[in-house]
């Protein structure tokens, strides 16, 4: 047992006993340690003003991630190091990053800089994976928000900072690096507090269960992009924490040949290469989920524990079938994923229950897939709607070919995430090219949703859309699939590569 | 040496990247107090009870200040008017029981750290007597009263309207927006002792929240020194002290110690905003494309306790040639907050709706936009009866169309595709005041050839620092490195507010002004040296280039500045200056614009996407047009926003805003972003003011809303009168 959190900061390991369990890494910097070059602009991870790089070890991997501080609380960045924009000018030479966004006019008030600057510097990190495009950045920024500059001088100093790989101070002290995080890796339970209120991580399965067991009244947090907002938004005292992040075994990602299952604290920005090569679609969904930042901290688990009916995940994995693994005690159970979303705020979960893994079918023969994401703003925006589509098609050819099975599900479109079982039925035995017998099924989904007027869209508006969606997932999957046909929203589709 | 007109990195630029500039939340003291504001539930009514007990039973917690036990205030309500408060009782914050509006504070929590306010924030139990409360601007059409600030008619605009050939009609609404600068309101109150304050406010002037604090706690003025040398962004937001700078002032009174206070992003919604307004304009027109008759009316909403008015109808007097013009503007009270000036007000608002009725005039007459505008040029403010000091406008028209390829617009709306995407071309005009305040400035310049230029500005961003550096450096003859600015600090030489796009030219002007008498003492001086090539030079014979002082008839004739301060036996030449508006009335001062917009819309889901815009703008003399184009690129990208996305949501049940947050009030996005170009339009105006700069900081806004609006009627032939447009508004 360990009873305090270990950071690597500047060079040295800074260890934290006292903490509070709400405490955001954010406060932690501004408030306790008075480097306040870190920003706040919302504290609900919404605006990137506050993103900090965590250089940490994933596996063997050293690598760089940016991630919201303020909704991250202190005790979730154990065994990192924490690097903030003070810290990347050395002995007065600006970082290639900083003086590209100099020479480039990359600010104006300069609030959002050091949020920018971090993120870009993370990316400068990530160069030698893949070439730094325009395309690449769009997406990288995509959760940094600016009121003055209007983006593109940002964009700008990233091209021309990002041009060439990684080559700066930090590269040279990775070696070192390297091997004060690996020192800082042990397998301890961490339980700092009481029992009344106390910041736990548990480092294994049973450990996790035992304590959860015996205090079903604490908090499960994973990447907190939820939880962080309870305490930051709506002022909750959240006495008693259990995080996910430490868990061996819930980091897990089994890629097999007929499912690829993740564990509870795989974050989302680990899971989207293997969401990519499942499907295309999965993998622009996972592109638009957020911004960098929260998908750097963001579980596939959370998006399903919490139940939200605008989660963008459930959809999509309901429509493919997906089953949630759950353990309570040293008891699981195995459940399909739709069955878990029982009402508004209400899931198929025990007391002292907690998610352990979600397992995604791969596809059999004559199975087609879509999904799409509809929101009012493009980026880093909570979908409005959001369908996808899972088909089996009868014989080999697709043009005209018969629907042998349907699986098809909707966020946005009810109290939660759920399947259109009219709508599938109606479209069991239709024919791809039959477009009069298509309409019938498609005018079937006034029958499974009525959907609400609410801020993100009118309740016509969505339904119009729901059935816009699936028409559009029918037309592509009976060959009209262009690029011109997918809903991209912004300039061309990237491919979905390792963030 | 940079000179004005070549584009300079802004000075301030290193500071930004690292985490250097400080803001006002940042800065240290000595045992500091956090606040914490508890904002009122109700939209109208009285606090009849506040129970603090489980606050005050928080450890950690020093106080909780109310209106019944706050120190003391100026009871006046004169007290609390500051330099850009409207007609009307400013809000006085903590005063009483009463509530004005919904999520107005009504106690400050005082704690040892953060986290601790904040959490006992919330358990402040505040009990409310509620009365009706209205906040729906369409309901009060019929209790709207004349806000008397339009400008008078010409003609008889209803008669010539109703014999005109061709008629347009329309009402057009625009919804509440708030400047969601990045920075939250802060300020952090350092408690000198001895009846002293020093403040790092976040504010838009400096002077403005000294003299509002010395007020209303009646205070010497000198003993309140207000700061802010960096400013996260307001757009309009800080213009008026807001309520974070007295209740901080007030906590730090009342603990003796000092106290910061920040405002979440929720409180950044619970006080000035954009006005929502519904605009009536009818446009009577020859049908040749000429126009006989304008009628421009406005409602829009302002608070109980001010009259807030902006200039929304007039815009059309100054663009278009028309005899019979009527304007009108009303104002309804709402239980709202009052709102402030954003980014162009009235401007942005106005010109929207007359350019989106334009686009609509144009189809009824089967012209093409731009044809129009061109045959309704006017070149003079017919507002005023005067010609402008400049106006190149049909340039901006020319270039922008040019650089867009406006020639190639199908005029037919969903004529325009690209694969399953619709295209649509739209235009509008933009038009802004050319505005100069009162301000000073002092140059101090120093032997070894160092100047150092003050003036109590403040810098929000739009690069202020660095303008008033190459001002300096080229007036003084001297490198950009060797000028440092002082700003944002109440001692330094007056300054108004930074706003109204005037800060170039009151700043800039009265650095100009201060440089010319630091020459003419260096002409003097350097007459004193030894067999002076200059011995016979009178101040204006001479120039000041490259550190010396060069005879304008012979270059060849030159003294250094430091040989001519030790001729003097100066160490140091301190010279300060105040530049005014020469306004005359003679000659209507502006700044135009021409924006061209194209936007692709997903045929089946309505998904728009601004895929590019040209904005030629004609402002003056350009001082950076580095600083300048991004100014441009910014506000370009805040019509965006206008046109697209930003609407304030009040659930009129609770008269509350519920959007109240960077993930439902949307800000633009980079996705969002697409080409823009900026294309400064060359314009000479010697009249407008010696430096012949207008400003660039509110212009970009202007008319982009109309473009893109236009657009998407050109790509969808259906019109939407009502911002933002939507997904589920273009539903066709
Ligand atoms: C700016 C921003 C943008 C966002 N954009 C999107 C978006 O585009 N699409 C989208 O779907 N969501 C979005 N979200 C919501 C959120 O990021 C996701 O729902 C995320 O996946 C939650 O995961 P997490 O690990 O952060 O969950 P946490 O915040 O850690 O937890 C969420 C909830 O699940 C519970 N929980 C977590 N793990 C378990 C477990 N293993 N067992 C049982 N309960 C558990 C927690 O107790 C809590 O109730 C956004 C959030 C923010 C702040
Ligand atoms: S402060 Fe806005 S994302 Fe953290
Ligand atoms: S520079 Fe002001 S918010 Fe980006």
């Amino acid at each position: 047992m360990r009873g305090e959190i270990r950071i690597l900061r500047r060079g040295e390991v800074v260890k934290l006993s006292g903490i509070s369990p709400t405490l955001t890494l954010l406060d932690y910097l501004r408030l306790t340690e008075r480097a306040t070059g870190t920003k706040e602009g919302c504290a609900e991870g919404d605006c990137g003003a506050c993103t900090v790089v965590l250089r940490r070890l994933r596996g063997e991997r050293l690598v760089y991630e940016p991630v919201n501080a303020c909704i991250l609380f202190a005790g979730q960045v154990d065994g990192c190091e924490i690097i903030t924009v003070e810290d990347l000018a050395r002995d007065g030479t600006l970082h290639p990053v900083q003086q590209a966004m100099v020479d480039l006019h990359g600010s104006q008030c300069g609030f959002c800089t050091p949020g920018f600057v971090m993120a870009l510097f993370a990316l400068y990190h990530r160069a030698d994976t893949r070439p730094v495009d325009r395309q690449r950045v769009n997406d990288w920024i995509a959760g940094n928000l600016c009121r003055c500059t209007g983006y593109r001088p940002i964009v700008d100093a990233a091209l021309a900072a990002c041009a060439e790989t990684a080559n700066d101070w930090f590269s040279t002290e990775e070696p070192d690096v390297r091997r004060t995080l690996g020192d800082l890796k042990d397998s301890e339970d961490i339980f700092i507090g009481t029992r009344e209120r106390f910041f736990a991580a548990p480092a294994s399965i049973t450990a996790l269960a035992k304590l959860y067991f015996s205090h079903p009244d604490a908090t499960l947090v994973a990447g907190s992009t939820d939880v962080g907002l309870w305490v930051t938004k709506q002022l909750r005292d959240l006495p008693k924490m259990i995080w996910l992040g430490r868990v061996k075994g819930l980091e897990e990602i089994e890629d097999r040949r007929d499912a690829v299952s993740f564990g509870a604290s795989v974050t989302l920005a680990e899971a989207m290469p293997y969401l990519a090569a499942l499907d295309r679609d999965l993998g622009e969904l996972t592109r638009r989920f957020a911004g960098t930042q929260v998908r750097m901290a963001a579980t596939v688990g959370g998006n399903i524990a919490n139940g939200s009916p605008i989660g963008d995940l459930p959809p999509a994995l309901i429509a493919l079938g997906a089953t949630l693994g759950l353990q309570r005690g040293d008891r699981p159970r195995t459940l399909p994923l739709e069955s878990y979303f029982l009402d508004y705020g209400k899931q198929d979960r025990a007391p002292g229950e907690f998610v352990r893994v979600v397992r995604i079918p791969k596809f059999g023969e004559g199975e087609h897939f879509r999904c799409y994401k509809i929101s009012k703003r493009f980026d880093s925006d909570i979908s409005a709607v959001m369908g996808a589509f899972k088909l089996r098609l009868d014989g080999t050819r697709i043009a005209g070919a018969r629907i042998a099975f349907a699986r098809i599900a909707f966020g946005g479109m009810a109290a939660i995430p759920k399947r259109a079982r009219t709508t599938e039925k109606a479209l069991i035995e239709t024919y791809l090219d039959r477009p009069d017998t298509l309409e019938e099924a498609i005018e079937a989904l006034a029958q499974d949703f009525s959907p609400i007027d609410d801020l993100r869209a009118s309740a016509k508006y969505r339904l119009d859309a729901a059935r816009a969606l699936l028409r559009r997932a029918l037309a592509e999957i009976g060959g009209a699939s262009t690029r011109r046909t997918r809903v991209v929203g912004f300039r061309e589709a990237a491919d979905v590569a390792p963030a | 040496m940079t000179r004005i007109g070549t584009p300079a990195s802004r000075v301030d630029g290193r500071a930004k990247v690292t985490g250097a500039a400080k803001y006002a939340a940042e800065f240290e003291a000595e045992n500091l107090a956090y606040g914490a504001v508890v904002s009122s539930r109700v939209a109208k009514g009285r606090v009849v009870g506040i129970d603090l007990r489980d606050a005050l039973g928080v450890e950690g917690v020093i106080d909780v200040l109310t209106h019944e036990n706050r120190p003391r205030m100026a009871r006046s309500k004169k007290a609390y008017e500051d330099d850009i408060a409207p007609g009307g009782a400013p809000f006085r914050p903590l005063y009483d029981d009463k509530i004005l509006y919904n999520a107005q504070p009504v106690a400050l929590v005082l704690a040892e750290d953060w986290e601790t306010a904040r959490y006992a924030a919330s358990l402040v139990r505040v009990d409310y007597e509620q009365e009706a409360h209205v906040t729906e601007l369409e309901s009060q059409r019929d209790e709207a009263f004349d806000a008397k600030n339009s400008p008078k008619p010409r003609g008889n605009a209803e008669k010539a309207f109703a014999a005109a050939d061709v008629q347009h009609e329309a009402e057009y609404w625009l919804p509440i927006e708030h400047h969601n600068p990045m920075e939250m309101h802060a300020a952090t109150v350092i408690y000198e002792g001895k009846g002293k304050l020093t403040i790092y406010d976040k504010t838009q002037g400096v002077q403005n929240s000294q003299a509002y604090v010395a007020s209303v706690f009646r205070l010497k003025q000198d003993d309140v020194r207000v700061i802010s040398q960096f400013v996260g962004g307001a757009f309009g937001s800080g213009l008026r002290p807001q309520y974070h700078l007295p209740l901080a002032v007030l906590g730090a009174l009342a603990l003796k110690r000092s106290v910061r206070l920040v405002l979440t992003r929720q409180q950044m919604f619970t006080f000035g905003y954009r006005p929502g307004t519904i605009q009536r304009v009818a446009l009577g027109a020859k049908s040749g494309g000429t126009l006989d008759a304008i009628m421009h009316d406005a409602l829009a909403m302002t608070s109980q306790y001010e009259d807030f008015t902006e200039h929304v109808t007039n815009w059309s007097g100054a663009l278009y040639k028309c005899a019979n013009a009527r304007y009108g503007h009303k104002l309804a009270r709402l239980d709202l907050a009052t709102p402030i000036d954003m980014r162009a007000p009235g401007g942005a608002t106005g010109v929207y709706a007359l350019e989106c009725a334009m686009d609509e005039l144009a189809v009824a007459l089967k012209l093409d936009p731009l044809e129009l505008r061109l045959r309704c040029y006017s070149d003079r403010d017919q507002n005023e009866g005067i010609p402008f000091s400049s106006k190149k406008l049909r340039e901006c028209y020319r270039q922008g169309a040019d650089a867009f390829g406006w020639d190639k617009r199908n005029g037919a709306p969903r004529s325009m595709r690209d694969g399953s995407e619709l295209v649509g071309w739209g235009m509008a005009t933009g038009i802004w005041e050319a505005m100069q305040q009162k301000a000073s400035a002092r140059i101090v310049l120093t032997a070894n050839g160092h100047a150092e230029v003050a003036c109590a500005f403040t810098d929000i961003g739009p690069g202020t620092y660095t303008m008033m550096a190459q001002v300096a450096a080229d007036r003084l003859g001297l490198p950009l490195e060797n000028v440092t600015v002082k700003l944002g600090d109440s001692t330094l030489p007056q300054a108004p507010v930074e706003g109204g796009s005037w800060t170039a030219a009151s700043a800039g002007n009265a650095i100009a002004l201060a440089c010319e008498g630091v020459r003419t003492q260096l002409v003097r001086f350097a007459r004193k040296v030894a067999n002076s090539p200059l011995a016979d030079a009178k101040p204006d014979d001479a120039a000041l280039v490259d550190g010396r002082i060069v005879s304008k008839q012979d270059s060849s004739c030159s003294v250094s500045i430091p040989d001519a301060m030790r001729a003097a036996n100066k160490e140091r030449i301190e010279q300060e200056a105040t530049a005014e508006s020469n306004d005359d009335g003679k000659h209507a001062r502006y700044t135009h614009s021409a924006i061209f917009a194209e936007v692709k819309i997903d045929e089946e889901l309505r998904i728009v996407r601004v895929t590019r815009i040209v904005n030629a703008v004609a402002a003056g003399r350009i001082i950076n047009p580095k600083t300048a184009r991004s100014q441009i690129l910014g506000g370009v990208v805040f019509g965006l926003g206008m046109a697209l996305h930003e609407e304030t949501q009040v659930d009129h049940r609770l008269g509350r805003i519920v959007n109240h947050n960077l993930a439902e009030y949307h800000v633009p996005a980079n996705a969002d972003v697409h080409d823009i170009e900026v294309i400064f339009v060359d314009e000479p105006d010697e009249i407008i003011n010696p430096l012949g700069v207008k400003g660039v900081g509110e212009i970009g806004v202007v008319g982009t809303a109309a473009a893109i609006a236009n657009a998407i009627w050109h790509a969808t032939g259906i019109r939407v009168r009502d911002l933002p447009v939507t997904v589920d508004k273009i539903l066709g």
